[in-house]
């Protein structure tokens, strides 16, 4: 398999008749495993639409993308659903936390939905923790940390599936930049040391710098695809 | 971890799912209390009727139930007797005859019921010797003064003026076409003005067989079963056994001989569950509110559920699950309230202020009753109708997608 993620000419349109705005506009980009991408441009460019279309989150209004090899028009609900709890791991800019689940249960939901032995769960939330940094924290609800301990929560999150790529919508945009800076930190070692495949929308200057190809979106439309 | 997520879920929202859950909790305890009072109503009177005269299964020979004539008996007692024997689920029976008959002392005269029973065999069917007033339950036996033993109602005691040792001579029409006529001795009373056999003269069954000329027959055969609500099939099953052994017989549960209290009993039951229906139907609405405000309320939240891999089905699953959860906690809650109201319906009721005539039975007082039925049901058909409710809100929730689940606020 030479690329995880790869579209062909998707455009996604919202609205109909005179009010019909393109989104995406004739997009074809491929992304190899282990790539540290960022998608960037001005707000209304297309950045969360990409990613939400990569993410099987939502249907191009036209042309074809693969997940793995797989073209994701192909699959059934439940098959997509299945194939993004398995694959694909989302970091969302608001966390999207369940409010009503600690730290680890918010970690340990995924892995629930893979049918993973309790304790075996246990032994990766754990581990998922230690790796962001939050041990001891775990038995906190999302509204007792702070917005970067929030983050990192859903940073093991989307982890702990052990997905093959990681869809990160401006994940540093409400943090400070210290913060912001140490989390990017985490997933540029996890990208490095297991290979995960990270691609970013952001505006973050921080995370462009330390992205080894990014692709500048504008008004929907590819405008450069640069890989440092 | 479902389960943890779906309480906390309904914690999330204390005072919605409080009020939720209390109407839920009311509609339950009511639909309890209804459900008692009815089925112990009924039950009540459905063993003072039957157990006071009718027994739970009566024969009679083709329609003497509906139009009963003197000579319409049954003959072949003794197989009758042998194949009642045999049957496990017939507690007792007791053999009858009945005659309009003319009852005078004195100088005065009363119209009266002729009953001929078997002493013996009638007090382990009806409650006929307990409602003994005055004197001594009769026996088949004549007095010292060589006259049959009779007993009396209260209306005959009062119309004709005459009690325990007086005489009493009746006179009516023997099956024969002959005139019957006879002087009895009272040894007892029985009942009082509001009984059904306050006009009525009981005569050992002998002697009522000779008086009517009908030897070596009866007109009923009154039976008691070992489950009164069985009665129907009983006497479905026992009509074919009848039927091998003598011909022409009618086999009646009770539903059938007191047909119009058993009419006016189930148009009284089906308005309270209509009623019933009306109290569950708008508690459910209220349920139907406070799951659509919950999954509106967490649209977003379920895209992020759907986006991290959860199934639409999980999603519906989820819903349902909470709302099975706040149910359960509701009816347990019911349950504990009912414990004390059905104490105090089974073993006090209400004592009504004027009897309620029931087809014929008077009603003095209402009690109820605890069996599966009373709780079983109103507890099924809350859940019933909120499992009903979820599907809406459900459907609505795993088949937005992520997209647009997640743009919601």
């Amino acid at each position: 398999m030479e690329y995880v993620i790869e579209t062909e000419n998707i455009c996604r349109f919202f609205g109909e008749d005179d009010l019909r705005a393109a989104a995406l506009d004739d997009v074809s980009i491929q992304i190899k495993p282990g790539e540290f991408s960022a998608v960037i441009g001005p707000s209304g460019s297309g950045k969360t639409t990409f990613l939400q279309l990569v993410g099987g989150l939502d249907n191009p209004t036209s042309g074809k993308i693969l997940l793995s090899g797989m073209n994701i028009a192909e699959m059934t609900n439940r098959e997509l659903s299945d194939f993004r709890r398995d694959h694909i791991g989302f970091i969302f800019q608001s966390y999207n936390l369940i409010p009503v689940l600690s730290a680890e249960e918010n970690i340990e939901y995924i892995m629930l939905l893979q049918d993973i032995p309790a304790s075996k769960r246990h032994e990766r939330v754990r581990e998922m923790l230690f790796l962001v940094g939050l041990e001891g924290l775990g038995d906190r609800r999302p509204a007792q940390l702070s917005g970067g301990q929030q983050q990192r929560v859903a940073v093991a999150r989307a982890m702990a599936s052990g997905p093959d790529i990681i869809l990160a919508d401006e994940p540093t945009a409400n943090l400070d930049s210290a913060t912001g800076a140490s989390l990017l930190d985490i997933m540029r070692r996890l990208n490095e040391e297991q290979n995960m495949t990270f691609v970013f929308s952001t505006h973050d200057r921080n995370i462009m710098d330390r992205a080894r190809r990014l692709i500048h979106l504008h008004d929907g439309k590819i405008e450069s695809d640069e890989i440092k | 971890m479902i389960l943890k997520l779906a309480f906390r879920n309904i914690l999330r929202q204390k005072r919605r799912s409080l009020l939720t859950g209390l109407s839920m909790t009311g509609g339950f305890v009511i639909s309890v209390f209804s459900f008692s009072l009815t089925e112990g109503t009924y039950g009540n009177a459905i063993d003072f009727f039957t157990r006071n005269h009718t027994g739970h299964i009566q024969i009679h020979a083709g329609d003497y139930h509906k139009r009963p004539k003197v000579y319409k008996t049954i003959e072949g007692l003794d197989s009758i007797e042998a194949l009642l024997g045999t049957e496990n689920r017939i507690k007792s029976f007791s053999p009858r005859v009945f005659a309009p008959a003319l009852a005078y002392s004195g100088s005065e005269t009363s119209i009266v019921s002729v009953i001929g029973v078997n002493p013996l065999l009638e007090s382990k069917t009806s409650r006929l010797k307990e409602k003994v007033q005055s004197g001594k339950y009769f026996d088949q036996k004549m007095t010292e003064s060589g006259f049959f033993k009779v007993m009396i109602g209260a209306g005959v005691s009062r119309t004709l003026d005459i009690g325990v040792g007086d005489e009493i001579v009746l006179i009516s029409q023997g099956a024969d076409g002959s005139t019957a006529n006879d002087l009895f001795e009272v040894v007892a009373t029985v009942g009082n003005k509001s009984s059904f056999d306050n006009m009525v003269v009981y005569l050992p069954l002998g002697a009522a067989q000779e008086f009517l000329s009908i030897y070596d027959e009866v007109h009923e055969y009154a039976l008691l079963t070992d489950d009164v609500s069985k009665s129907r099939t009983i006497a479905n099953s026992f009509q074919e056994d009848i039927d091998h052994v003598v011909d022409g017989l009618t086999v009646s549960p009770w539903q059938v001989v007191e047909s119009s209290f058993y009419k006016s009993m189930r148009a009284d039951q089906q308005g309270n569950y209509f009623i019933l229906g009306i109290i569950i139907f708008l508690v459910c609405i209220g349920v139907l509110n406070t799951v659509l405000m919950s999954v509106l309320e967490r649209t977003r939240e379920f895209g992020v559920l759907r986006a991290i891999g959860s199934r639409p089905v999980d999603i519906f699953k989820l819903i349902f699950i909470e709302t099975m959860l706040l149910t359960t906690l509701s009816i347990l809650f019911g349950l504990i309230l009912t414990i004390p109201l059905l104490i105090f319906l089974t073993q006090v009721g209400f004592l009504l202020p004027q009897p309620i005539d029931m087809g014929g039975v008077q009603l003095y007082e209402l009690k109820g009753t605890v069996s599966s039925i009373v709780l079983i049901i109103p507890a099924l058909i809350i859940y019933i109708f909120s499992s009903l409710v979820t599907i809406i809100p459900g459907l609505r929730a795993c088949t937005i997608t992520p997209r647009s689940a997640m743009s919601s606020h």
